[in-house]
């Protein structure tokens, strides 16, 4: 499939809106502000590299919790041994590779099967991870001397920026709508020559660069590393929420569910946070039930009907 | 849901001035004396909910004692009352770092108290080292804080590895040759056994069962009849609130008929005695170094009566009574230093501090004036049974259950 003729435009919008946030939020946000900005951009980043194997493929993954994890813990493991970038790039790479290893063999199965061997490997990192780190005799693990927050959120934003621009090149380009074409019929996909399983395995660990350095860059911003609190299996839920709310069809669903849901958080959180996962259990319902192409799919449907336009890009999963 | 339309009736625009009239004047009156304000987080709802109101009843009760007695003593200037902000961190360390970012940044907060739990401490030692805020540490046990060098934050109780070497000692002077050990996966739980383990090995004392498990169980049988099985005669559960109490459940129904049982963290806490009583309770022992009858400690037994007046429940002799020291501490630094944040940091690592559980003075991170300790529940009450220069009991062997 073609891109579109206004392909160029959302990357280049990214890279402005990007360039804003990164030097504009700053000067007019508080340190708290900053605090929740960087929260918001690294909720995006994670959610534009889902999509790019769960959304575009309908392999829906539990497995970005590992990657996160492994990306922390390379980091931390890389922490003044060697420069920071580097540390940040290890971090993307090993969970990559991470994400090549198991893929291999958990993209055999699909469906409710895949969604439970991912979770499972993402458990199974976690518990690694947890005896490894005691049989080292270390039970958390502390780093101060990081970066200022202001530049742990720019470097956020510029990695939003990067999984926001991979996931809309993935949606448009053959690469993409071969993963398309195995959500909509894989064996199909296979008799008309595409290499479904080269497909699965290199969106798999194409999705899962982006993850690592989020969580190397979680970490940086609290200086603390603790398995169970990096390989929670709760980021992996909040990322398929933020998608199903969204979207998940293209990169703007998600981008507006991270959003959505972030906000939503902010304003609940300290005030009712019981009542948050009250309100986000409805929503959820609701958006199921009434919304099922997320609030983004069901609101360029309706925009489309009502001015009788072509819509840029399909929004049927 | 509907609404209504709503009159707007002479008498309502004149209750809206006066009230709007009364909020001004006690506006006014509040700036004339600005209440310090003092952020914290509490694991309210999440896995450590059932066991922090221990700790936040005891802040509770001393901001309630401070301004009844007329308000915070700060140097240089008038007493001003206390203002507490404080958040539910759902039991997530994350979540503590961002909140407590929050206060210092958005919220401004004069102060601040510690919040519930080792790995919750770990997680803002970097938070206060970048803002260079102290926080005096209350609920944590480790000796990551100290290894990193951390000069903004001091640890309220003592690191296992003082810990262990004394638990060791204990079970020598008794007369425990074996112990099987279960252990939590989390922090605070596996770097005790870190330290313990050699102690144990160094003192000649064998481990049998050595179990470790996630902070998910639901089901401890296996592991308890790996107790039973192996015949020791101590059972070390480095465990959490939940966890212990799981424990005391199954070794009740598999009868685990052994001299020394202790529980890491529970048998101390309220909901401990009121899940479990009698047979069940007595005999099982909990780390803490403290009992309202330690006569050594003049202001010990007036705050277990004002924490029972206020609470109607016992306090916890280890967490709410490190929390409770913890405002003390606090306390007397503002009093001989003001809110200086610097001047804090250098009076709390230097100064001697007398609080409920006597001097409290750190070195470096550590408080080396406490001595780590044992307790032990006897006739329903928790008892020191080591270390013997504060014993108020001698060491009794479990017997049996309900």
């Amino acid at each position: 499939m073609k891109a579109p003729s206004w392909f160029a435009g959302p990357i280049g919008g990214a890279l402005v809106v990007a360039l804003l946030a990164a030097f504009v939020v700053p000067g007019m946000a508080g340190d708290y502000g900053i605090e929740f900005a960087t929260t918001l951009v690294l909720w995006i980043a994670l959610v534009q590299s889902w999509v790019i194997l769960s959304g575009y493929t309908g392999y829906v993954s539990l497995g970005h919790a590992a990657f996160v994890g492994a990306g922390a813990y390379v980091f931390i493991l890389t922490w003044g041994a060697v420069p920071f970038w580097f540390g940040l790039v290890a971090a993307g790479f090993t969970s990559g590779l991470l994400a090549l290893i198991v893929g291999g063999p958990c993209l055999r199965v699909r469906g409710p099967y895949f969604v439970i061997l991912t979770l499972g490997v993402a458990e199974f990192v976690k518990y690694a991870v947890i005896n490894i780190e005691a049989s080292l005799g270390k039970f958390g693990r502390l780093m101060i001397g990081t970066p200022e927050p202001v530049d742990i959120y720019r470097m956020a934003v510029g990695l939003a920026a990067i999984a926001f621009v991979m996931a809309l090149v993935a949606r448009y380009s053959r690469f993409g709508v071969g993963l398309r074409a195995i959500r909509e019929n894989e064996v199909a996909a296979e008799m008309t020559g595409i290499r479904v399983r080269w497909l699965k395995v290199g969106a798999f660990g194409l999705s899962a660069l982006v993850p690592g350095v989020v969580g190397a860059l979680m970490i940086c911003r609290t200086g603390y590393f603790e398995p169970l609190q990096m390989f929670s299996p709760q980021l992996s839920l909040t990322i398929i929420t933020m998608c199903v709310a969204g979207g998940s069809d293209n990169p703007w669903g998600p981008l507006i569910g991270a959003l959505f849901l972030n906000i939503l958080s902010e304003l609940l959180w300290d005030s009712a946070p019981e009542l948050y996962t009250v309100i986000l259990g409805v929503v959820l319902v609701f958006v199921v039930l009434r919304m099922p192409e997320g609030i983004y799919g069901t609101a360029v449907k309706r925009l489309a009907r009502r001015s009788r336009k072509a819509v840029p890009g399909e929004t049927t999963p | 849901m509907g609404t209504k339309n709503r009159k707007i009736t002479r008498r309502t625009v004149l209750a809206g001035a006066a009230a709007t009239g009364a909020s001004f004047a006690i506006h006014r009156r509040a700036r004339a004396v600005e209440p310090v304000k003092i952020g914290f987080t509490m694991p309210k709802t999440g896995y450590l909910g059932v066991a922090c109101p221990v700790a936040y009843q005891a802040y509770e009760l001393w901001r309630d004692q401070v301004n009844a007695a007329g308000g915070l003593k700060i140097a240089g200037s008038e007493p001003r009352p206390i203002e507490f902000i404080s958040y539910d961190d759902q039991s997530e360390p994350s979540k503590t770092v961002q909140i407590y970012q929050k206060m210092i940044t958005q919220d401004k907060v004069d102060l601040l108290l510690s919040p519930y739990g080792t790995p919750f401490h770990l997680a803002l030692g970097p938070v206060a080292e970048r803002h260079k805020f102290p926080i005096v540490g209350s609920t944590s046990n480790s000796t990551l804080l100290r290894d990193l060098g951390v000069k903004y934050m001091w640890a309220g109780q003592q690191a296992p590895d003082v810990y262990a070497p004394e638990m060791v000692k204990f079970m020598q002077s008794v007369g425990i040759d074996s112990a099987s050990m279960l252990t939590l996966q989390l922090p605070a739980s596996l770097e005790f056994k870190k330290f313990l383990t050699p102690e144990l090995e160094k003192a000649g004392i064998r481990l049998d069962a050595n179990d470790e498990y996630p902070n998910s169980i639901t089901d401890m049988t296996a592991m308890v009849g790996s107790v039973k099985a192996a015949g020791s005669k101590a059972v070390l559960g480095l465990s959490y609130p939940l966890d212990s109490a799981l424990y005391v459940k199954t070794a009740r129904e598999m009868k685990i008929d052994v001299p020394m049982q202790l529980l890491f963290i529970g048998p101390a806490l309220p909901f401990f005695s009121q899940q479990y009583t009698g047979a069940d309770l007595e005999g099982l022992m909990t780390i803490g170094e403290w009992s309202p009858s330690q006569t050594a400690w003049p202001k010990a037994k007036p705050f277990y009566d004002a924490y029972m007046a206020k609470w109607n429940e016992k306090p916890d002799y280890l967490d709410s009574v490190i929390s409770y020291a913890s405002c003390e501490i606090l306390e007397q630094a503002v009093a001989k230093v003001g809110l200086d944040h610097e001047k804090l940091r250098e009076v709390i690592s230097t100064d001697t501090f007398d609080t409920i559980k006597g001097p409290i003075k750190f070195d470096g991170n550590d408080n080396v004036a406490t001595k780590p300790g044992l307790l032990q529940v006897q006739n329903g009450e928790l008892e020191i049974v080591w270390p013997k220069e504060i014993a108020t009991a001698t060491f009794k062997p479990k017997q049996g259950w309900s």
